[in-house]
């Protein structure tokens, strides 16, 4: 898998590079007494192009040297475990309006400590339970933070 | 203001209530991410920028700058005592300094390092002080394209020197400068790469994208595997005193790191890391005894703990006296100014003397703390290690969250520090450095702003750019750093070739 990733990032840098580059383009260049809006973006575009571009040829080829290649990425539950953290952020950030930050901290707290390995589930709820409350104290009345209450603390 | 009424000055401003808070507060959470793997002081810096709104911007820098240099004593404990790096500047001090610490002399290596960083890094403020005035007035002469050629030739340094290959680094720079062009375009008001969004308009912040790549980044990567708590080697106070042997041959490697260290700090790069190298390096070049080094030589914790606390200060000098950061964390800082309203460049120490005066006696302060923090107190800092893991993390990825959401009080920001968190592990996990990103980012609009202003100014005679003196010395250096690397290793491998 390791071996594929690199091609595929730069794949993604390439189409980013392209894709702003396109984006550039529209915009008024201007000339070069006088550059607009675009010239830089052109520029720069150019140059993201052109390094990946450079990268993906790289990294299509065999031989590639060693500190290039990059560790492997995790399998199996080493994986799940990274991929639902990254989850569990995400849906944090879309239900913080909705359910307020009491709720959605709380649950997020749990599923973290439960997912990086702590097993007492009774543990589990009052640590989450005292994060939230601590943390949403010190926030939104210390520091003045408007959190969303949401359905909590409304 | 001469350098010792300056410093009077800034004692007075040191001095007062919130602002000797402030330094305390941030060396001493500076000192904890030290000791934490997995947040840096620039994950640190991000984290605690919007609490310091409420702050005026001299209190602000001066807790922020704690967290820098004060990382640095932190990062040496956790080297010491459990071979595992706090930070990326301390990855040397492990070599030598576990060695000794399976020797039972690991409280000498902890007084060693921590005097060491004191020694130099009072040195490295004391060069600062004197330093940064002088390239300021220098630099009131700089033009557009003197500024426009000291940028690029920065961003081209970092990604040389850096971590990983320089086409990685390039490409961060790259994806950096393009985030940086999102928003309102400066001089037309024209919105640039808003996907039709109203918030992105305003651009795309540093906090979320710094806490993504190296908070978030960071915890994902290290949630890959569940770990136990560390063993920690005990230290009683009696055996913090190092004997007069060790003393007398840690002592000039703490001068010579403190030199090295300030210098590299000087250079476009991540120069509190180099600078660790580059001592050890000299450490073991010049030593009588260089097969001890890796054995436990005091030699090769003295130098390099002393050399990246100089090199912090150094690191310090372009920041305040040309208001271009070299550095990821000193870009942060920048940052941090900005936001704060503060117009950084060489005006800075003449219009605004509490900010420069103020930072720089509160480094002195600083480390003086941290030298207390660091000795006497440091088994309370290394027990933080006992803290599981899983409680660490999670109050760690709240913090990026509620740090993020609190700068704007935007949500959109939280789905960028979300996604930056997603590209940052996959891109560590490639091997991809991450400064040149931050500081791309932080740099790109002065990029665009002194590249449209030197063409405005020569009409578009790009020749006459490179035809002022420092701008074309500048960016030769830039040219040589980009050709020299592969000429050399091609001429390597034909001379290889050849019978």
């Amino acid at each position: 898998m390791a071996v594929r990733a690199l091609p595929i990032t730069s794949f993604c840098f390439l189409f980013l590079g392209a894709a702003y580059l396109a984006g550039s383009l529209e915009l008024p260049r201007g000339s070069a007494a006088q550059p607009g809006a675009g010239l830089y973006p052109l520029l720069i575009g150019i140059f993201l192009v052109a390094l990946s571009l450079a990268l993906l040829i790289r990294s299509l080829r065999k031989n590639e040297t060693e500190p290039e290649k990059g560790e492997p990425f995790p399998k199996g539950k080493d994986r799940q475990r990274v991929m639902a953290l990254g989850v569990a952020l995400f849906l944090f950030a879309l239900f913080l309006k909705p359910l307020g930050y009491g709720l959605c901290s709380a649950v997020l707290m749990g599923v973290i400590l439960r997912l990086l390995g702590l097993a007492s589930w009774g543990r589990i709820v009052l640590i989450s339970i005292l994060t939230a409350l601590l943390s949403y104290y010190l926030f939104a009345s210390l520091l003045g933070v408007p959190l969303p209450g949401g359905i909590f603390f409304s | 203001m001469d350098s010792l009424q300056g410093l009077a000055y800034g004692f007075a401003v040191a001095f007062t209530g919130p602002n000797l808070v402030a330094c305390f507060l941030g060396v001493l959470v500076g000192t904890v991410v030290g000791v934490l793997p997995g947040i840096g002081p620039i994950g640190a810096m991000a984290l605690l920028i919007p609490s310091t709104f409420a702050l005026g911007p001299t209190t602000a820098l001066i807790m922020l700058a704690g967290i820098y240099y004060g990382s640095m004593y932190g990062g040496s404990t956790t080297s010491i005592l459990v071979n595992v790096p706090g930070e990326a500047a301390s990855v040397v001090t492990a070599i030598d300094g576990y060695q000794m610490a399976r020797k039972g002399r690991a409280g000498a290596a902890l007084a060693v390092s921590a005097m060491g960083s004191f020694v130099a890094g009072s040195l490295g403020i004391v060069a600062l002080m004197f330093f940064a005035p002088t390239l300021a007035e220098v630099a009131l002469k700089f033009g557009p394209p003197e500024y426009f050629s000291l940028t690029l030739v920065g961003l081209i340094f970092l990604s040389r020197l850096g971590g990983g290959t320089a086409l990685k680094s390039f490409l961060m720079v790259g994806l950096g400068l393009i985030l940086g062009t999102v928003g309102m375009e400066p001089i037309s008001g024209l919105p640039r790469f808003t996907l039709g969004q109203l918030q992105l308009s305003q651009g795309i912040e540093l906090v979320p994208v710094a806490m993504g790549l190296y908070g978030i980044g960071e915890v994902l990567i290290i949630a890959e595997r569940i770990t136990g708590i560390p063993q920690l080697v005990k230290v009683k106070f009696r055996e913090l005193f190092p004997t007069m042997t060790e003393w007398k041959r840690a002592f000039p490697p703490m001068l010579r790191g403190g030199g090295v260290g300030f210098l590299i700090g000087l250079i476009p790069g991540p120069a509190a890391i180099l600078s660790t190298f580059a001592a050890y390096a000299l450490e073991k070049k010049i030593s009588k005894h260089p097969e001890e080094f890796g054995q436990g030589a005091i030699e090769g914790v003295a130098g390099p703990e002393s050399a990246n606390n100089s090199a912090t200060a150094g690191a310090m000098v372009p920041l305040l006296a040309l208001g271009v950061p070299f550095a990821p964390a000193t870009a942060m800082l920048l940052g941090a100014l900005i936001i704060h309203g503060v117009q950084p460049g060489p005006l800075l120490i003449t219009e605004q003397p509490e900010i420069f005066w103020g930072v720089i006696a509160s480094m002195y302060i600083g480390n003086f703390v941290l030298l207390i923090l660091n000795l006497p107190m440091v088994g309370v800092f290394a027990s933080i290690l006992r803290l599981p893991q899983y409680l660490l993390m999670g109050l760690i990825l709240l913090l990026c969250l509620v740090g993020t959401y609190s700068v704007n009080n935007s949500f959109l920001d939280l789905y960028i520090l979300i996604g930056m968190g997603g590209v940052g592990y996959i891109l560590r996990k490639l091997k991809f450095d991450m400064a040149p990103l931050i500081l791309a980012l932080v740099l790109g609009p002065m990029l665009e702003k002194t590249l449209r202003q030197s063409l405005f100014m020569t009409r578009g005679d790009v020749w006459m750019i490179i035809n002022r003196p420092i701008a074309a010395v500048l960016l030769s250096a830039g040219l040589a750093a980009i050709v020299l690397p592969p000429l050399i290793s091609l001429m390597k491998r034909y001379f290889k070739s050849q019978p």
